[in-house]
């Protein structure tokens, strides 16, 4: 039964952040630009948020750190996808190539700054991770789900669900949904009622910069105890998510926990009793997310539903 | 507006760069005291930073610490990418920058120095982990301008296993990196140290689960192999690959259980840390430039350094043993320095499982 908890527990490691990441995706891609930098804005996330848990250690700690810090990753995606923006949607530039750069410039960034302002000089940034939940009072002793949902657990957890949430409320239920997913699909209708287009995409990059940003310090948290500028290419696995969900919030949860799942089976199963004896090779479990990817896609190609509009820069002019 | 706000991103970006730049020069391309004749003492990294807290900061640590003491330049390169080629033109970087003796950390530099030595018969080479040979290992050669040291690690994770079983410890891990020579000298000697310990101490079964994770990262899937590990009953962790040690020790803090370090003390880095299986990286890269600087290099050679040079130890200082005593560590330790205890390494037995061990029994994980 602990192992089951423990693989559990350990999906959400895994899983939350490719959510949260995924729904950045679902937003950007939404509105029309393609942001392939998710993994450049996990990094700048991460880093400046666990650059200041790191500060403060010392004068603070536990739940209220680490609220703050998701502010300052939140913000720092935010500020970072600006650039993406600026170039894919008012200079109509190649979204790929912009993407591209932002990956390449993030880690870099992150490694020098972190060289340039730490005392011994190092890129690794270190931090006391006080921050975990052993347990939940009271739904903590819920049989079963307490042991699966509300120990050892991080507040992130929950602040990823709830994003969940908010992100079906969002494309669904309001008004700024309806006309994000406009955007993505046939800008030019929405232009021609009035809505402002390039508004609708920053706030698209800009949303799904936040998201990113969270992911990354959500990635780093609960897995290290430093950040050395990187977060493993998980903004790539989060793309897939993404794609692998459709472009759907309540599919991308399931494709996230797929996902997590896979991975965290292809790790710990020598430890899974019915799994260690079945003698199939890790690499097996390492390759099913991905094999699934590639399968959904080659089924879905003809009912794909990738936004029409996705990754063409809006032009006014045109037609 | 728009205008506004582009060069208000942009005046920001400069301003918080030239603020990070006024407070300390750049440590890439470090060097101290640079004369008319450049750098005398060169080091190429191997891959990872050099602040890896490994291989690359315990050379570098050496290297700064020796030239500080006799003011002798030194800087180190960064090879572009891990290939022989790339290594070779950061060889040759150093040399045009006026290298006398060049320090290079790694078994990967073994053909770029085979090749190099050659090349550069006027510069000295100090090799680190390895012996120079060619791309298909057909011809080893060191060059009178060459020296090659090795350590043996299998004593330092000898140690580290012994001590770990006389201290209480019977279900054990091993999680290296790579599986290369050095990683698996360090997994061997673990396991025949946890034996030694348990046949003095009479205990019938030890434990002793055994895994390469591939890569030097800290990764979510180590952390989760290790908190699995943790979960099933596993008391300790040997991790034994550079940042993976990181994972285990984020996953030791969630199970309140041990890890035992790599390379150099790692105890700052988390209170999971109850011992570390240290090399002396710098030690040995100093001993070596005195012996070049006061003429009496050891060219041609390959040195190992174990127990009887100083070359592997616990930090005694900093370990959090219960019972395991500094007495019971020297006794272990002369053992190992005077030559009485002699163990199996990396050449010796293909697999972990054929260590021929009765008392630890080892499991697999791939």
């Amino acid at each position: 039964m602990d192992i089951l908890f423990l693989v559990v527990q350990q999906t959400m490691f895994f899983s939350i952040p490719l959510l949260i990441v995924a729904l950045g995706g679902v937003f950007t891609e939404r509105g029309g630009v393609t942001n392939i930098a998710l993994d450049g804005m996990m990094i700048m996330g991460a880093f400046t948020s666990i650059l200041f848990i790191n500060k403060m250690h010392g004068s603070m700690s536990g739940q209220s750190l680490l609220l703050i810090a998701i502010l300052i990753a939140v913000v720092t995606g935010m500020v970072f996808s600006l650039l993406h923006a600026y170039a894919s949607i008012n200079m109509k530039a190649d979204q790929i190539i912009s993407g591209t750069a932002l990956n390449m410039f993030a880690p870099a960034f992150a490694i020098y700054v972190a060289r340039m302002i730490q005392a011994n000089g190092v890129q690794q940034i270190t931090f006391v991770n006080t921050f975990r939940i052993p347990k939940v009072p009271l739904l903590g002793d819920i049989p079963l789900i307490g042991g699966f949902f509300f120990r050892n657990a991080y507040i992130t957890t929950y602040i990823g669900l709830a994003i969940l949430v908010v992100s079906v409320i969002v494309l669904y239920r309001t008004r700024f949904g309806l006309r994000l997913r406009a955007c993505g699909e046939h800008p030019h209708a929405a232009d021609s009622v009035g809505i402002n287009v390039y508004k609708m995409r920053y706030a698209g990059v800009v949303i799904s910069g936040g998201l990113a940003g969270l992911g990354g310090l959500v990635f780093v948290v609960p897995t290290s105890t430093q950040f050395n500028a990187t977060v493993s290419g998980y903004g790539f696995l989060a793309l897939a998510v993404m794609i692998f969900g459709q472009w759907k919030p309540m599919r991308v949860l399931f494709a996230a926990f797929f996902f997590g799942l896979m991975k965290t089976v292809a790790s710990a199963y020598s430890v899974i009793p019915v799994l260690n004896t079945l003698g199939i090779s890790s690499d097996v479990f390492k390759m099913v997310p991905f094999i699934a990817t590639l399968i959904v896609l080659a089924f879905s190609s003809k009912t794909s539903q990738a936004p029409r509009a996705v990754a063409i820069p809006y032009d006014k002019g045109s037609r | 507006m728009k205008k506004l706000l582009v060069i208000l991103l942009a005046l920001a970006m400069v301003f918080s760069l030239a603020a990070c730049g006024g407070t300390e020069p750049a440590p890439e391309g470090e060097g101290e005291g640079e004369g008319e004749a450049g750098y005398e003492i060169a080091m190429i990294t191997d891959i990872g930073s050099i602040d890896d807290k490994s291989f690359n900061q315990g050379t570098w640590e050496g290297i700064v610490a020796y030239a500080e003491e006799n003011d002798i330049t030194h800087k180190y390169y960064k090879p572009t990418e891990q290939s022989t080629d790339a290594y070779l033109a950061a060889i040759q970087l150093a040399v045009d920058g006026g290298a006398k003796i060049i320090v290079t950390p790694g078994f990967l530099f073994e053909e770029p120095i085979f090749i190099a030595q050659e090349q550069y018969p006027e510069v000295n080479f100090i090799l680190i982990d390895g012996n120079p040979h060619n791309a298909d290992y057909s011809v080893f050669r060191t060059d009178p301008n060459t020296v090659g040291i090795l350590y043996a690690e299998e004593q330092s994770g000898y140690l580290a296993g012994y001590a770990a079983v006389k201290d209480g410890y019977t279900k054990l891990g091993f999680m290296g990196g790579m599986a290369v020579p050095a990683v698996v000298r360090f997994g061997y000697g673990f396991a025949q140290g946890a034996e030694a310990a348990a046949e003095e101490l009479g205990i019938t079964s030890i434990d002793l689960k055994y895994h390469y994770t591939g890569n030097f990262d800290a990764t979510p899937e180590n952390q989760t192999l290790a908190a699995s590990w943790y979960a099933e009953g596993i008391e300790v962790i040997f991790a034994a690959g550079g940042l993976v040690g990181n994972s285990v020790m984020s996953a030791a803090e969630a199970a309140e259980k041990a890890v035992i370090g790599v390379d150099i003390d790692q105890s700052i880095e988390s209170d999971t840390v109850i011992t570390s299986a240290m090399k002396g990286l710098a030690a040995s890269v100093q001993s070596a430039l005195d012996a070049y600087y006061s003429g009496s290099f050891p060219g041609g050679e390959s040195l190992i350094y174990g127990a009887d040079k100083d070359g592997v130890q616990l930090p005694m200082a900093t370990s959090k043993f219960k019972t395991f005593s500094q007495a019971d560590y020297d006794k272990v330790f002369t053992a190992l320095a005077d030559g009485s205890i002699v163990l199996k390494n990396d050449t010796d037995a293909e697999s972990a499982t054929d260590l021929g061990l009765s008392i630890v029994k080892i499991t697999l994980v791939d």
